[in-house]
């Protein structure tokens, strides 16, 4: 769903408003900050209520393969978004951009290696593999967890994946909508410390 | 215009500065406490925030505090930024310094365990033949103890635990839950104690010096605080050989002050007061300054095990949460085939196994995370770092903090020891978890970096000797009398308990002797 739909689509909710005012700000919906020169205060929204992420990181062959392995990880389920409503990937997307050379290289070899085993067998990319193909290549997702992670750079990657994609779901806007409208549990929330002086 | 004379002067405000002044000033001593950080309004600092609100969505911003394993993009702003205050290592022997700078220090966020220290550690060269003992016993420091747990109101049961001693406590009365009832007994099969886990309450929201201990110290009228303070140097008499006070930079204008007292009380946290004594070039005529590092190691979720009869929620009211603490059972009287001491576990039930340990994903994945909601098993293990002369922490003159002052280099490591004692814990948790019936999800024996624990300890240490120690009995500098180190770095050993509880002890006892010199006029 385009943001501005999602957006309209809560307005014309009639809980909407008891909802919002029981949440805590999200950067999905407009915010009033009062302004004392004037009665009517002045309505505020975050970025991603009214903009789409400009995506760096990954190559279009690497997001598409991203895309699909966050669908497997988080489908959306019994109301809660997936991974894929929250925008998962594109928030992965910027995280990479930003994060160490070894994480990223972590990324990057590892969704090369899931494309590469996928046109080794199945002669396509990722992308493109269907629910029984992917459930093979996916095969060290069903490994018993160890401390250490694999050696593999695939089944690396898939490991971190498997975290990343589900944090990035339960901590998206999206999911904190569907949770504050009773459809899944609460995602991350806390006391946050602004910057000490 | 600096017009009162004081009579001690307290370098840190966390719970061995807190303690000093505490002490101090109900003696009718006028204290000035220094603070390198400020004073924190904590209804202003913190807002409530949902993860989605945060730049980062809570991963927390990449590379930013990288040693702080504790931090969260959500109490980021609570730590010291690396950046600002850095200090080195040798890259394949990582170290985890994690400091806070607020008044109250470190005391703000402890995690409360609230334990003595036995006579295994204080006399423990005696019991296992390694190392030093201290040269108290714990006799000399039980009297503190008593004084202490009151003011922290620590809650706790009496088991009569030899190596555990029983304290002051508010008495913890609360039962226990089948399963905690299933574990603790396979426990005793295997001749391994358990007792509650013992915790300061404090009072409101807080255990901490910044609530408990300096509003009683300012009420006397003997306390000034100074806040943003960052002490750069001891300052000595050439005369006298005596400290007469230190030189220090405001936080943010970076202007350089002096302070004058009769005694100087360091209580800065270990690492920075061990720093502050060799950037000074003071009190270190044994050589010894500055090693002997230790803490203790830590291994979270060192065991993560589902209880079947919990699953989908079908726990009967009562059969399964809480938690206990199983205190250092190992080499008591017979001894370990391949290490030395031994090591404490806190462990509870009735938490949800992160997904990682499910070899799922997808909706599998999801619905088992669910199904296992509420029916973990978890435990972190929490072992004796051995002191040694070779763990250590020098300065570094190559490198600066924002303030100009040469930084510490850490070079420490975990041995065979404490790496066959994590084995040893694992083996033995994974052994209780079967002995119940519980499905073992995952186990590792990776303990975090040294550090990790924010239990650094031993850098300045007492001991007998002047030539072998820093700090005497009464945790006075052999070489300037008038000179006291406070906080963990006096310790000679760390057992595996919180060290929290014998720092405020310590401080005391010290602060006590320190007055009583003071009013007969030999300081």
């Amino acid at each position: 769903m385009k943001r501005r739909r999602f957006i309209q689509a809560l307005a014309a909710t009639p809980a909407a408003p008891a909802l919002l005012a029981q949440a805590p700000p999200s950067p999905s919906v407009p915010k009033t900050i009062p302004n004392p020169g004037n009665d009517a205060p002045l309505l505020y929204a975050a970025p991603d209520a009214a903009a789409e992420p400009v995506l760096h990181f990954f190559t279009a062959q690497q997001f598409a393969a991203l895309r699909k392995l966050s669908d497997l990880l988080n489908p959306p389920m019994n109301g809660a978004p997936g991974a894929l409503e929250a925008k998962a990937p594109e928030f992965l997307d910027f995280l990479l951009s930003q994060s160490s050379a070894d994480r990223q290289q972590l990324y990057r070899n590892g969704l090369d290696g899931l494309n590469a085993q996928a046109r080794r067998r199945f002669t396509k990319p990722f992308a493109d593999v269907d629910a029984g193909q992917a459930e093979m290549l996916l095969v060290p997702l069903r490994e018993p967890w160890t401390y250490d992670a694999p050696a593999d750079p695939v089944a690396a990657m898939l490991r971190a994946a498997k975290d990343d994609v589900r944090r990035a779901t339960t901590n998206s806007p999206e999911w904190n909508l569907a949770a504050t409208a009773g459809r899944t549990r609460g995602g991350g929330a806390g006391l946050y410390w602004l910057p000490v002086d | 215009m600096a017009d009162t004379k004081y009579d001690a002067l307290i370098i840190g405000s966390g719970a061995s500065g807190g303690m000093a002044a505490y002490t101090l000033t109900k003696k009718g001593i006028k204290c000035l406490m220094l603070d390198a950080g400020p004073p924190v309004d904590f209804e202003r600092q913190r807002v409530n925030r949902s993860a989605h609100e945060l730049p980062f969505r809570g991963f927390g911003k990449p590379g930013k505090l990288a040693h702080v394993f504790q931090a969260t993009e959500f109490n980021a702003n609570q730590w010291v930024d690396e950046a600002q205050v850095p200090y080195t290592h040798d890259p394949k022997e990582p170290y985890n310094w994690v400091r806070v700078r607020m008044i109250g220090g470190k005391s703000l966020f402890w995690a409360r365990m609230s334990f003595r220290f036995s006579d295994y550690e204080f006399k423990a060269k005696d019991h296992d033949g390694y190392g030093d003992n201290w040269p108290i016993s714990y006799s000399d420091l039980a009297p503190y103890y008593d004084q202490v747990e009151p003011i922290f109101r620590v809650r706790g049961r009496r088991d009569g635990i030899q190596q555990l001693p029983d304290g002051v406590f508010v008495e913890d009365t609360s039962g226990e839950s089948e399963c905690n009832k299933r574990f603790i007994a396979a426990a005793r099969e295997r001749g391994i104690p358990n007792t509650k886990m013992r915790t300061s309450m404090g009072r409101g929201q807080f255990a901490s010096s910044f609530n408990l201990l300096l509003p009683d110290a300012l009420a006397t009228g003997n306390l000034t605080i100074v806040p943003n303070a960052v002490v750069r140097e001891i300052t000595v008499d050439k005369t006298t050989g005596l400290a007469n006070g230190v030189n220090f930079l405001e936080r943010q204008s970076h202007r350089e002050m002096h302070a004058s007292a009769r005694v100087v009380v360091v209580g800065a946290s270990c690492l920075e007061s061990t720093r502050l004594l060799l950037n000074s070039g003071i009190a270190n005529s044994s050589g010894v300054l500055g090693h002997y590092l230790h803490d203790q190691f830590y291994i979270t979720q060192s065991v993560q095990a589902v209880i079947s009869e919990a699953r989908d929620g079908k726990a009967p009211s009562g059969f399964i949460g809480g938690g206990g603490y199983m205190p250092r059972f190992r080499n008591l009287k017979t001894k370990e085939k391949n290490f030395l001491r031994g090591y404490a576990l806190d462990w509870s039930t009735g938490g949800s196994p992160d997904a990682k340990y499910f070899p799922l994903y997808g909706e599998a994945l999801q619905k088992a995370v669910e199904s296992c909601r509420g029916a973990g098993f978890s435990c972190t293990v929490m072992g004796e770092v051995l002191p040694r002369a070779d763990s250590l922490v020098r300065i570094n003159k190559s490198v600066t903090d924002a303030w100009g002052i040469p930084v510490l280099h850490v070079q420490t490591r975990y041995t065979s020891n404490e790496f066959n004692m994590a084995k040893d814990a694992i083996a033995t948790l994974e052994e209780l978890c079967h002995a119940c019936g519980w499905e073992v999800l995952g186990r590792h024996d990776q303990m975090f970096p040294p550090g990790y624990s924010i239990h650094e300890l031993g850098t300045c240490r007492m001991g007998d000797s002047p030539k072998t120690s820093v700090l005497n009995k009464w945790n006075q500098s052999w070489d300037i009398k008038n000179l006291f180190v406070v906080d963990g770095s006096s310790f000679v050993t760390g057992g595996s308990q919180n060290p929290t509880m014998t720092i405020l002890s310590l401080s005391m006892r010290a602060s006590e002797y320190m007055a009583e010199q003071m009013r007969k006029g030999d300081l």
